[in-house]
């Protein structure tokens, strides 16, 4: 357990009690821990448990490297008529119709996006011009497309945002609102 | 002092030139990784069954003191010597093997340590599943000299090595419980032998503070 003694340490150990005896009791208390580690493990790992991990150990060696034994779907249950031919033509007609779909309303709302950016663009351009020339002014309202005032004060703009939170459909985000910090708090 | 036991920490150059002439196993080692190079499998793992039931005292002695559970210890074990049969070919035959089996065998312990924490922060409670680990048989009475030594000393024996740092804690149980030299100790966990030996120091010294009896 402890190192091997030199001579000089012999020696000092051979004249010195004091020594002597603190290296015995250390050599005692080292073989003390090291033989209760011992018991321990023995006691939880008898020798029919070795034996048996061995056996583990080896067992999963005998799989290792091996590609794993794929077991084929059971046949027996089979219905008289085959579950694919009867669904397979059907989930391909969802199948096309959902991708269809998809394509459509992609297209339906990017043609949507730009003609919005386009409505806005134009409403701008007559906006700019009916200042410049009232002769143009003409309702240029089309299904759906709210017209955008040209002249709004920023009070008419304050009450209409107010108005527009105090509608019941703003109600919902009001928890939202409320974890949203304002804007002197970031500051 | 640092707490992280060691992991994987590459050893110093030369560090693991062989002091002693190599064991039976580490020429056994060294047989089976050619067996295992010429396409012998079935052969090697034949010869592997001999090394395992070598080590595997030794083995379940380190673990069982790392991981203070028999399951945890069982499957670190094996864990260990799989590993080494995978990764025989990298095997040094010019090294003990004993050192290299024990430097694997920490790093499967200190994972299961790992996991078995993550698994304790995430378990569902016992109550909640019906699952329920296979019980490994009982041990058999343990002999009058086994019932002396599981008394109040040992539970303060044990008490006192689980209270050692994590690192004192791998040198002390290397070298006292799986008997190996601090030279092969610092070869196994990669540190250097003047580490091994302070580690080593103040373990027996808060040990002897903990548990003599004068």
């Amino acid at each position: 357990m402890l190192d091997a003694v030199s001579s000089a340490e012999q020696e000092h150990l051979s004249t010195c009690g004091r020594c002597d005896a603190r290296r015995v009791s250390m050599q005692r208390l080292l073989e003390e821990v090291s033989e209760t580690a011992h018991v321990d493990a023995d006691a939880a790992f008898p020798l029919e448990r070795l034996n048996r991990q061995q056996a583990r150990i080896l067992a999963r060696l005998q799989h290792e490297g091996r590609p794993a034994r794929v077991i084929a779907f059971p046949a027996g249950h089979a219905p008289h008529e085959p579950i694919g031919s009867r669904t397979r033509p059907a989930s391909r007609w969802i199948a096309a119709a959902a991708v269809g779909g998809l394509v459509v309303g992609v297209i339906a709302g990017r043609f949507g996006h730009d003609y919005s950016f386009q409505r806005a663009g134009i409403n701008r351009v007559i906006a700019s011009r009916t200042v410049e020339q009232p002769e143009l002014r003409a309702p240029v309202t089309t299904g759906g497309i709210r017209e955008v005032a040209a002249s709004i004060s920023d009070d008419e703009f304050l009450d209409q945002l107010e108005s527009a939170i105090d509608a019941p459909a703003a109600a919902a985000l009001q928890p939202l609102d409320d974890l949203t910090p304002l804007a002197w708090e970031v500051r | 002092m640092s707490r992280t036991p060691p992991r994987r920490a590459p050893a110093p150059a030369g560090a693991l030139a062989p002091q002693a002439p190599l064991s039976k196993d580490s020429h056994l080692a060294a047989e089976i990784k050619r067996l295992v190079a010429v396409g012998e499998r079935d052969t090697a793992r034949e010869r592997y069954g001999e090394l395992v039931a070598s080590q595997q005292r030794r083995a379940v002695r380190i673990a069982y003191q790392y991981l203070r559970d028999a399951h945890d210890a069982d499957e670190a074990v094996q864990d260990a010597f799989v590993k080494v049969f995978t990764h025989i070919t990298s095997y040094r035959e010019d090294l003990p093997f004993e050192v290299w089996f024990t430097r694997i065998l920490v790093n499967a312990c200190l994972d299961l340590r790992k996991s078995r924490s993550r698994r304790l922060r995430w378990a569902v409670p016992m109550s909640a599943t019906n699952e329920v680990a296979p019980a490994e048989p009982a041990a058999p009475d343990p002999s009058p000299e086994q019932r002396l030594v599981s008394s109040e000393r040992a539970t303060e024996i044990t008490a006192a090595v689980d209270s050692l740092p994590d690192r004192q804690r791998t040198v002390f149980t290397l070298c006292h419980v799986a008997e190996q030299t601090t030279a092969e100790v610092s070869q196994a966990l990669g540190l250097s032998e003047a580490t091994v030996r302070v580690h080593l120091f103040r373990a027996v010294r808060k040990l002897r503070r903990l548990l003599d009896r004068a």
